[in-house]
């Protein structure tokens, strides 16, 4: 009954006027960013976060707005998806293998109008799933002292390279240069200056907002420079805009399941769209024993995944809300916009400040509907602006990114660090690792730190703390679970391959 | 072959950094940790990830996701590089405007505008931003050599 009250005092806050503007304008923005090429959810969101402190947006509107603008590209991000058959960024890469058939079909307009309703089926159900766990999960997590917080954010970064799929070693490493870099400038407890090199702009730590920009943005601007001289033309989307009742029926029951799986994996710290995506295409597909046409353009394989991938997105609040850990890189960037307005999420937040985590929470139902709402009429729109061209967007892109990072210190030598970054990331990006690992690392590292710190000052430096409480025995099996999952499923791999040499 | 010099890189990085990092020593403390031991811990993970990626076969690497480089892309990259680096270095002195439109000329070219529509766009662009940004947005751009212009 509790959380029934305060949803209402929730939606009083996203319902005033002046907020629902702010999630219309991060509903248009975030679909636009999600469409177009070599711009995602991060960048969108990072972009957005000088803006609004420029504007002076209340904290609960900045929240509003970035969430907006994370949902909106998470449906943009299947529009190329479908006509272009290339995904904006890498969650929806399973979306392009049935979205793609299906526009070529062309049932281009009915591919996009049952991708947005599944996204906004599964963005409802777990928004539903935050409203009933975040608060059940903050309560709990009250109990948590600093050694539990550390242990967690070690099960994070663990989870994040187990989770990583076919490059574990690669993602681990990744988490640990971002964990590093969050080292660099003053230590805020001692006063040393680390890593400085006795550079005044480093004196007070990389601004994360370069970092992100730098790894997502120009890296990406440089990748994009392979891609300018094979351009690819959108299929038009033509023909019947809507599905049918019929063609809704048949991938119900496909979204009720993804929305599930969507949310849970969006639950876990690093997990994240990506995975969730994946894993509930793949177990669509083998669900689906009467006409399995996955792969040549089947509903229920483009569902599967949009379901999951904004599932995901929404799922990934709750870790970010409740405990201050971000699920995915995206809310990290969040985590981080919110630290810029001294706000610390995390379980005393709820109490605290309940009209922020309230109203992020009714803003993502806003969101949703809006999201939905907007995009079966104003599809036609959205597609055109897939057909402009990289001369005309990349130069906007970089200026556009070179005044976010110049704007909140306003020295050039953010410039200069955000292209260092910029050029490491695109190396890293080039050896295949996720950049997106580095990112999270960055954001826990500094919380990690002082939570080590904190809980070996309460101990006088006996470790031992670290393996004190029934919570921290749960959370270091739950690690040892993370680091045997990977190791054994590369040893199932090759014992498979080893069998199949035998049999051949 | 990328994959070890990488390593080897990172190695050496790690072992470079964790010497610079073993003199820092808070000048008096009221906690057991030190500003040291965080960063070396994790220079010392940096270090053995870095180990394993010299040690690992190579087989792994050959199905990278990413489409292999050519003399032709890498002059690009450099190219593209050159701009941001130039763009950065003339941002506060001649003013956002100006440097703007000569980043965006040079960016449209790289990336196969024509000249034309490269003017146009860089012309565009600069303007567009610099009015969205700083007049609409409140987000101050530094003005450099057009400051007179100013009313």
């Amino acid at each position: 009954m509790e959380t029934l009250s305060y949803l209402g005092q929730g939606f009083g806050v996203a319902l005033s006027p002046y907020n629902i503007f702010t999630a219309l304008c991060g509903t248009l923005i975030g679909t636009v960013v999600g469409l177009l090429p070599g711009l995602g959810p991060i960048n969108g969101v990072a972009l957005l976060i000088p803006i609004a402190f420029a504007l002076g947006l209340p904290p609960e509107s900045a929240l509003i707005l970035l969430a907006a603008v994370y949902l909106g590209c998470e449906y943009g991000g299947r529009i190329s998806s479908i006509l272009l058959n290339i995904p904006g960024e890498a969650s929806a890469v399973m979306t392009t293998l049935d979205g793609y058939p299906l526009a070529r079909q062309g049932k281009a307009g009915i591919a996009l109008s049952i991708s947005a309703w599944s996204s906004f089926v599964g963005g409802l159900m777990a928004t539903c799933g935050v409203v009933i766990f975040a608060p059940l999960l903050a309560k709990w997590a009250v109990a948590f002292g600093p050694a539990e917080y550390f242990v967690l954010m070690v099960f994070a970064i663990v989870c994040l390279a187990g989770m990583a799929g076919n490059k574990p070693m690669k993602t681990a490493i990744a988490a640990c240069i971002g964990l590093f870099l969050s080292c660099v400038g003053i230590d805020s407890n001692s006063g040393v200056y680390r890593f400085t090199f006795g550079s005044l702009g480093l004196a007070d730590g990389i601004q994360f907002v370069v970092l992100v920009l730098g790894l997502f943005s120009v890296s990406e601007i440089l990748v994009l420079l392979e891609r300018s001289h094979h351009g690819q033309k959108a299929i038009e989307a033509k023909g019947r805009m809507l599905f049918n009742l019929k063609e809704g029926a048949q991938v119900l029951a496909t979204n009720l399941r993804s929305g599930a799986v969507g949310f849970g994996l969006g639950i876990l710290p690093g997990a994240g769209a990506t995975l969730a995506s994946a894993v509930a295409y793949m177990s669509e597909k083998r669900l689906a024993v009467k006409d399995n046409k996955f792969g040549e353009g089947d509903l229920r394989g483009l569902a599967a995944p949009e379901t999951a991938n904004s599932a995901s997105a929404c799922g990934s609040m709750v870790p970010m809300l409740t405990l201050g850990v971000p699920g995915s890189g995206t809310t990290a960037v969040m985590l981080g916009a919110l630290t810029l307005y001294n706000i610390t999420p995390g379980p005393l937040l709820f109490q605290n400040q309940p009209e922020i985590v309230w109203g992020l929470i009714a803003s993502l139902f806003v969101a949703n509907l809006m999201l939905i709402v907007m995009n079966v009429p104003m599809i036609k729109i959205f597609t055109k602006i897939l057909a402009v061209p990289y001369w005309a967007l990349v130069p906007a892109i970089a200026i556009i990114t070179s005044i976010g990072v110049y704007a909140i210190h306003a020295t050039a030598f953010d410039l200069y660090l955000m292209i260092g970054i910029g050029i490491a990331g695109y190396i890293l990006r080039k050896m295949d690792f996720p950049l997106s690992a580095i990112l999270l690392g960055f954001i826990l590292g500094g919380l990690m730190e002082q939570n080590l710190r904190r809980a070996l000052s309460i101990s006088n430096g006996d470790l031992g703390i670290l393996f004190a409480s029934p919570i921290t025995w749960g959370v270091w099996s739950l690690v040892a679970l993370m680091i045997v999952l990977p190791i054994w499923r590369t040893w199932r791999k090759r014992s498979q391959q080893k069998a199949q040499l035998a049999n051949a | 072959m990328y994959q070890r010099l990488f390593g080897l890189v990172l190695l050496v990085a790690s072992v470079a950094l964790s010497v610079t990092a073993w003199h820092y020593q808070a000048p008096f403390s009221y906690e057991p940790v030190g500003p040291r031991a965080y960063p070396l811990l994790l220079l010392v993970l940096i270090g053995l990830g870095a180990i394993y990626l010299l040690l690992k076969p190579a087989t792994a690497s050959a199905h990278s996701t990413e489409p292999p480089m050519d003399r032709h892309v890498l002059r690009k990259v450099a190219g593209c590089v050159l701009a941001l680096m130039i763009y950065a270095t003339l941002f506060e002195p001649l003013g956002f405007v100006p440097a703007s439109i000569l980043f965006g000329i040079a960016m449209a070219r790289l990336y196969d505008g024509s000249w034309r529509t490269s003017l146009v766009t860089g012309t565009v662009a600069a303007i567009g931003l610099y009015l969205l940004f700083d007049k609409v947005l409140d987000v101050p751009l530094p003005l450099g050599i057009l400051s007179a212009l100013e009313i």
